[in-house]
């Protein structure tokens, strides 16, 4: 069960919106990983507005992200326990103002430190929104996953979160193959080139050349995102999650793949403003069991099968 | 034979899928893509009304062609054609209990042979008549006529669950005398 590799696997959490229950869903997949017998960090990157930590009870820790970006403190020193055997925590920066003026050198050392962390899983909490930190944070991950919750300006956000990772992890490869302008002028000229959306300029990309093609086929085949659909209410809400799947593959032409729900449950809402640990405390409710199977269909990459008779629509 | 697949790819079905399963994914896409559900509306401008109208297009199409293609392969094994005319559609939301009689008239109806239900479904064909006739006494014991009904119900596209409820109780009735 317990990856014997010193690898480091690192997962990120976004999804666009906020409110819908990134934060629960990180801090409950941390601690079913944990209660595995997996060392598991959870990072609180959420720059704005880190809250990670009321997930387990804990005071504001002393020191944040900030003072690592501010070079007071080592970003082994922001380790704090969860009082979860193998889960800790590493918090944002909760007072800063200025979230947004982490510059590229900063991102970069903080991005090199995570790798060098001592943990088998690290899972990072994103903030909402499509900031470019945000992406590059995401992007990082070697499992990129969206929690999104069956309402319209939920999907909308994470339709738009999904496609601007996506671009950016475009321009980006791009860029490191000295063809930084390509999928920029592409895209500048879209009307010119009958390119509607982010569809038509995928398509465009893999005709335009050779060079391109074997480029996108070698750097992009392994981008999948793995969707989790959090307060699900009915046995029809289940199926979306299944719905956006398709329609990310079929009309924004990305990978995808479904990998679970959670219901929605009045315990969830009553446990974090009590400040405990939901995995530890609500042996009764569905939820558990939701995130244990989505947990574990992320690490093992399978996808959440539907149920035949959701599928048929034979559940109103 | 390529063309098959491509058909199968649109329908994200795998090479081994069955007529059923064909039928059964093209309802749901179909439904998926022409209703207006929050995860496609919220697609805006990446699924325009164009866009929908090609896609919608090409899986009628896919399916159309399958049909066809899988006639000629399956040795007349059809499926019941799925756009069964509103006459029809009609009578079977009028039905209010099916019996094994109303069943055969819905295979009838449909203009389906027994042999064909045994192509796609593998139930044998004295069991489709017993279920049919009602002669229960083939039925010994209740999970195989339930599966059977399962199979029977969904090749003629109808409501599993609303069969079992009518059915089961007809065979229970007689079971207990």
């Amino acid at each position: 069960m317990e990856d014997t590799s010193k690898h480091t696997e690192i997962w990120a959490v976004g999804g666009g919106k906020g409110g819908t229950g990134k934060s629960f869903i990180t801090s409950s997949m941390g601690t079913c990983l944990a209660l595995k017998g997996q060392k598991t960090l959870l990072l609180d990157a959420d720059l704005g507005g880190a809250n990670l930590h009321n997930f387990f009870g804990l005071i504001t820790p002393k020191l944040s992200l900030t003072d690592f970006f501010e070079k007071r403190a080592m970003l082994q020193d922001l380790i704090v326990h969860t009082g979860i055997a193998n889960l800790e925590l590493i918090t944002g920066s909760t007072g800063s103002l200025d979230s947004e003026s982490i510059n590229y050198a900063q991102k970069q050392k903080l991005f090199r430190h995570i790798r060098s962390l001592e943990a088998d899983k690290i899972l990072i909490d994103l903030g909402g929104g499509t900031h470019i930190n945000t992406l590059d944070t995401f992007l990082l991950a070697d499992k990129m996953i969206v929690v999104t919750a069956p309402e319209i300006t939920a999907i909308e956000n994470m339709y738009q979160f999904v496609k601007s990772v996506y671009y950016r992890k475009l321009k980006s490869i791009f860029k490191s193959y000295d063809l930084n302008t390509v999928v920029q002028d592409i895209w500048k000229n879209r009307t010119a080139h009958n390119i509607r959306n982010l569809k038509d300029l995928i398509g465009y990309l893999k005709q335009g050349s050779d060079r391109i093609h074997d480029i996108f086929n070698l750097e992009m085949s392994g981008f999948v995102v793995h969707i989790i659909l959090n307060e699900v209410r009915s046995p029809k809400d289940i199926l979306i999650g299944e719905n956006l799947k398709r329609a990310c593959v079929n009309f924004l032409g990305l990978q995808v793949v479904y990998s679970g729900y959670a219901s929605y449950d009045e315990a969830v809402h009553k446990s974090i403003n009590n400040k405990e640990a939901f995995m530890l405390f609500n042996r009764l409710s569905p939820v558990i069991k939701e995130i244990r199977q989505l947990t574990e269909n992320i690490e093992t990459e399978t996808c959440f099968s539907a149920p035949e008779d959701i599928l048929d629509g034979r559940i109103p | 034979m390529e063309e098959y697949h491509d058909y199968l790819e649109l329908l994200e079905l795998s090479q081994d899928s069955t007529p059923a399963d064909i039928c059964r994914r093209y309802r749901y896409l179909k439904n998926l893509y022409s209703g207006d559900s929050i995860e496609i509306r919220a697609l805006n401008n990446d699924f325009s009304e164009e866009i929908r109208a090609d896609f919608l297009l090409r899986l009628d199409d896919a399916f159309k062609k399958l049909n066809e293609l899988s006639e000629k392969s399956r040795d007349g094994a059809t499926r019941p054609r799925t756009d069964q005319d509103d006459e029809l559609r009609l009578w079977l939301t009028q039905i209010d209990c099916f019996t094994g009689s109303i069943l055969r008239s819905i295979r009838e109806r449909m203009k389906v042979e027994l042999k064909t239900v045994f192509a796609a479904t593998r139930i044998q064909t004295h069991f489709l008549e017993d279920i049919e006739g009602e002669v229960f006494e083939s039925f010994p014991a209740e999970v195989y006529l339930r599966s059977y009904l399962i199979e029977y119900a969904r090749f003629l596209s109808l409501d599993t669950q609303r069969v079992l409820n009518d059915y089961l109780p007809r065979y229970r009735g007689r079971a207990a005398k």
